[in-house]
């Protein structure tokens, strides 16, 4: 019987098991258990205005974009600013998931893990949240979008503070129309996603930027090769059109002026391995994330491409989809020789008591450049915007930029893209605009950036 | 009738109260039942004494069944050339002392006859053992043995400790709380959550006054643990829509009618030994049963539906199972591979495999496991089983690709949360709603998710009980390994020992596969957390299996072996006061 006794120690292993996964469980109920608690789907929370205890949420500048007032949620006076920062601040009831209202909601309404849910009301104080963002320029952005769908998103590179992020369609959260949600005709589409974060376009031209590293990456004799354009270029039987005739023109021409000819070709050469590599190491397919939420992630398919699908994707076209905040990052890693500050646009979270309890700080993500090529990179996305677009769009900036126009199909206007950043010390801004049925891209998407940068470098 | 706003506030307060009571009482009571059963723990003492009749020296005989060889791992171990490694074990049995020679080379002699199979054993009896003779003799006769040595400095010495009787008063309380919590739960008074106290009451005191009074058992605590865990459950069920859920209160009552067989049908080891193999054949004609006219219920095909009546055949065959994996240390010592075993737990498991009851396939793998360690104590042979097993599942990967979907969401439910991750996102979500004292009784959503009150029912009693009530239940059952492991090598027979490590070790496991499938800590396997989910079949094997950690209890028979004891004079009923310090004594 001895042995059976000593044997029976065994159930102790059982016995460990279960307080490791009861101190691990414990340990996420007591730092999760907000965001557990605090989702839309909760029916506790159904009919009660969870935000009307919440605490106040300001810009950068300081000014209040929320607050609670004798149990109702109060937004800021200007209607402008409710709607050009509806897709950071949120909505009442918390539906646009990725915003500040929704993610932080259980610090901001004062969730405690020790009475549950049964805290929730307005005679409890709720923590308070300060944005990195300006309502300012996001109101300025609303403004240049001018009705059009789509999103803008701004931010330091050297920081990683978001200046600026809008998305559109947005409603007004003080007065959300009475059609919001029965509405059949589709004007508010997408009115409870952030854009920027959670939605992809097809990138058009500003993809040309990965081909570049591409082949700047692998060709050995590229700044050597020259490329006759005609006005289109036949590859495979198919034809794939350029819009001018660029005539003999090599590949750093052929990015100021977007010479499709040059970099559908350059594809071809490269082939689907090489380019699935770069924009691999780019940041295609990756999920990014700004304070906890992911955007959605970016495109890049040619396992089974064709020869003129592969023209076509290395000009941006194909099944290509880029998101927003992937390329302001991206952007931000060519600014910063290849290396991106991630972005973030809580700067501080205080509970009710006045305690900090969150951060906002500058962090590096992976490197999405290599050194050298990003260096070429600014020098050519430079002489793009020197030698095509103009240097007065950013005047003093030294911005390098580059639009797209991107065919979508479906008897719909083109998506109008301009990325880019500014390389003066002084205003160290990345920038992403997509304008839905944009037309070209320099004239939509290229206004709007130029307005917010005139204005972020205004405030600076 | 309706309360005015201001009794309304008022209740709201005295409702809260009660639900940081509740959990407050439950853990005093279930410290008491363990300090009660830490104090109640018989002292191991030698009870009889082998006294070598060439030396003179006395060798302490500390078991009910002790082993006899050369190998150190025996209770008694004989430093002799001629005494095979395991050569014989004196068990005590309800007839008195016996020997049985395990197969040893040169056989097991007693006053010079050769033995053959079991063979009652007197006091002045000779054994000859190798070159060894030996004489049993009572304590009491034995030549004195060193004083006992003074306590061990830093072991709890528990001077006092509650009696049942206080503790069922306890957990009478808790109840009424429970009650009182349904009953008010809606603003007014509803009267019908007092039937269910009121069967509460009566099979708890029911339960106590037949052990203590009719059959005169002296311990009570490992009862008063099942009553209160299945009170809990019952009143979690009941705040549904405040009616007794009656399925769960006549399981209640079958269960413990189940209990209270199974402990009268292991009193007598001869006849559990004898009906180990029919068990074992049931429970395979049982699941084959299952498998051709069972029902598929949402995905498991494991329900045998007879009319009004359901029942989950593989919740009773777990109680089968541990039946035909234990055994007696003689038994143990000449059969000594698991093969039989072995091939009845590969048959459970197919069976389980074939009803796609994942889960409960697992809980028999583990509690395979602790039966399978603690017969052969063979750390190779468990980890050649894991090993099979894990190229089993491997295997099972590699060709039937699609189960692993089932697991897609598992560490990522929030991205699932409307399709796979659906049920353990409304566990964490209402979970956390709870706080650390509920809700409320009948005031939580969760039991509107599907299996809410079954294999998600861990997010319902932290919901309206509070995390810090189902802490409690959680650790109760846990508790239960500790009560098994307390009593294990003081149990009448290793059958005993490793029956109720088994129960113990299933009934935590099963819990833990409950609580942490739900709360996506481990894959949602589906298994219902005992004594707590609704489930009529599951609460009775609950009962059935808390059966096994009772019978281990020397306690439990003794009070009945009393009277057989005078009669037949065997060796001193009552330990002696005097004692002999823990430790092997050999031959000098």
């Amino acid at each position: 019987m001895k042995t059976t006794g000593w044997r029976s120690l065994v159930l102790y292993i059982l016995g460990i098991g279960f307080l490791a996964g009861m101190v691990f469980f414990l340990a996420c109920y007591f730092t999760q258990g907000g965001s557990w608690a605090m989702r839309a789907s909760n029916v506790h929370l159904d009919g009660v205005n969870q935000l009307s205890g919440a605490g106040t949420i300001t810009d950068r500048d300081g000014v209040v974009l929320a607050k609670s007032e004798d149990g109702n949620r109060v937004y800021h006076d200007n209607a402008n600013i409710r709607k050009a920062m509806l897709a950071v601040v949120g909505d009442t009831r918390g539906y646009i998931s990725t915003s500040v209202q929704a993610t932080y909601r259980s610090q901001l309404t004062g969730y405690n893990p020790v009475t549950g849910i049964g805290s929730i009301n307005d005679k409890n104080g709720g923590g308070s949240v300060e944005l990195t963002v300006s309502s300012e320029l996001s109101r300025i952005a609303l403004q240049q979008l001018a009705g059009k769908n789509g999103a803008v998103a701004v931010y330091n590179y050297k920081t990683g503070e978001i200046l600026c992020m809008v998305s559109t369609p947005n409603f007004d959260p003080a007065n959300p129309p009475s059609d919001l949600d029965s509405d059949e005709t589709g004007k508010y589409d997408g009115v409870y996603l952030n854009k920027a974060l959670s939605s992809c376009y097809t990138p058009g031209s500003i993809f040309k930027l990965v081909t570049t590293a591409c082949a700047l990456e692998n060709l050995p004799d590229l700044a050597q090769k020259t490329f006759q354009c005609t006005g289109k270029t036949i590859i495979n039987g198919h034809e794939i059109t350029c819009d001018a005739k660029h005539g003999t023109i090599d590949y750093r021409d052929g990015l100021a002026k977007s010479c499709n000819v040059v970099f559908a070709e350059l594809a071809v050469e490269l082939g689907a391995d090489r380019m699935t590599k770069t924009a691999e190491s780019m940041g295609f397919g990756e999920v990014f994330r700004v304070d906890g939420n992911p955007t959605r992630k970016s495109v890049y398919q040619v396992r089974d491409a064709t020869d003129d699908e592969l023209a076509w994707s290395g000009i941006g076209q194909h099944t290509n989809l880029a998101n927003p905040t992937h390329m302001m990052i991206l952007m931000g890693a060519i600014a910063n020789d290849g290396v991106p500050v991630n972005p973030y646009l809580v700067r501080k979270i205080t509970t009710h008591f006045g305690i900090p309890v969150h951060f906002g700080g500058t962090s590096q993500g992976p490197r999405l450049v290599r050194e050298d090529t990003a260096k070429t990179l600014q020098e050519l996305m430079r002489y793009t915007v020197t030698s095509d677009y103009g240097d007065n769009m950013f005047p003093g900036m030294q911005v390098c930029a580059k639009t797209g126009t991107a065919e979508v199909g479906g008897g719909r206007k083109p998506t109008g893209w301009m990325v880019g950043f500014s390389s003066n010390p002084d205003t160290p801004f990345a920038f992403a605009v997509a304008v839905e049925e944009g037309n070209y891209g320099r004239t939509s998407a290229g206004n709007i950036a130029s307005a917010v940068m005139k204005a972020a470098a205004g405030k600076s | 009738m309706e309360f005015s706003q201001d009794v309304q506030n008022v209740l709201a307060i005295v409702l809260f109260l009660l639900r940081i009571l509740t959990p407050a009482l439950s853990i005093a009571v279930l410290a008491g039942c363990f300090l009660s059963l830490k104090r109640g723990r018989r002292r191991e003492e030698p009870v009889v004494l082998l006294e070598d009749v060439g030396s003179g020296i006395s060798i302490p005989v500390l078991y009910w069944e002790n082993s006899i060889g050369r190998s150190r791992s025996c209770d008694i171990v004989l430093p002799d050339h001629t005494v095979s490694r395991d050569h014989a074990v004196l068990m005590r049995r309800e007839s008195g002392w016996m020997i049985t020679d395990t197969n040893s080379k040169a056989g097991t002699l007693l006053n010079g006859k050769k033995i053959k199979g079991d063979t009652r054993v007197l006091p002045g009896d000779v054994l000859s053992i190798g070159s060894s003779a030996l004489m049993l003799k009572r304590v009491s006769d034995g030549t004195p043995l060193p004083p006992k040595k003074p306590p061990k400095k830093g072991k709890l010495q528990i001077k006092r400790a509650p009696s049942p009787g206080k503790l069922m008063i306890g957990l009478s309380v808790i109840q009424t709380f429970l009650s009182a919590q349904c009953c008010l739960a809606q603003g007014k008074f509803s009267w019908e959550p007092l039937l269910a106290f009121g069967v509460l009451l009566l099979l708890s005191w029911g339960l106590y006054l037949f052990s203590t009074k009719a059959l005169h058992r002296v311990s009570f605590e490992v009862e008063t643990v099942g009553l209160l865990l299945g009170s809990v459950g019952t009143m979690l069920l009941t705040g549904i829509n405040l009616t007794p859920n009656y399925t769960q209160l006549a399981s209640f009552f079958l269960g413990i009618v189940l209990f209270c067989f199974l402990i009268w049908f292991m009193g007598d080891l001869d006849r559990v030994m004898k009906w180990r193999i029919p068990i074992a054949v049931a429970a395979l004609v049982l699941f084959a049963v299952n498998l051709v006219i069972g029902s598929s219920v949402h995905g498991s095909k494991n329900w045998i539906i007879l009319g009004p009546v359901s029942i989950q055949p593989s919740e009773l065959i777990k109680i089968a199972f541990i039946f035909t994996g234990a055994s007696t240390l003689n038994k143990l010592q000449t059969t000594r591979n698991l093969t039989v075993f072995l091939v009845f737990t590969a048959l459970c498991m197919g069976a389980l495999f074939l009803m796609k009851d994942l889960g409960t396939a697992c809980v028999f793998f583990i509690t395979f496991l602790v039966i399978a360690f603690m017969r052969s104590g063979s750390i190779r042979t468990i980890i050649l089983v894991l090993v099979a097993a894990g190229l089993g599942a491997f295997l099972l990967v590699q060709f039937m690709p699609h189960i692993t979907n089932r697991f897609e969401a598992w560490r990522h439910v929030w991205d699932f949360a409307d399709t796979t991750g659906y049920q353990q996102t409304r566990v964490l979500m209402y979970a956390a709603s709870g706080g650390l004292f509920g809700v409320g009784l009948g005031q939580g959503y969760m039991h509107q998710i599907f299996a809410g009150d079954s294999d998600l029912v861990f997010g319902m009693l932290c919901e309206e009980m509070g995390l810090l009530m189902a802490l409690v239940v959680i650790l109760a059952i846990a508790f239960l390994i500790l009560f098994a492991r307390s009593d294990v090598t003081r149990s009448r027979s290793t059958f005993y020992s490793i029956s109720a490590c088994a129960a113990a070790g299933l009934l935590l496991f099963q819990s833990c596969l409950n609580v942490f499938g739900s709360t996506d800590i481990l894959p949602l396997t589906g298994v219902t957390l005992p004594f707590i989910s609704a489930g009529g079949t599951s609460m009775m094997a609950a009962w059935g299996l808390l059966a096994f950690i009772k019978a281990s209890d020397e306690r439990t028979y003794a009070v009945r072996r009393l009277p057989a004891a005078k009669q037949t004079q065997p060796i001193a009923p009552r330990p002696a006061k005097r004692a002999q310090p823990k430790g092997r004594r050999g031959k000098a």
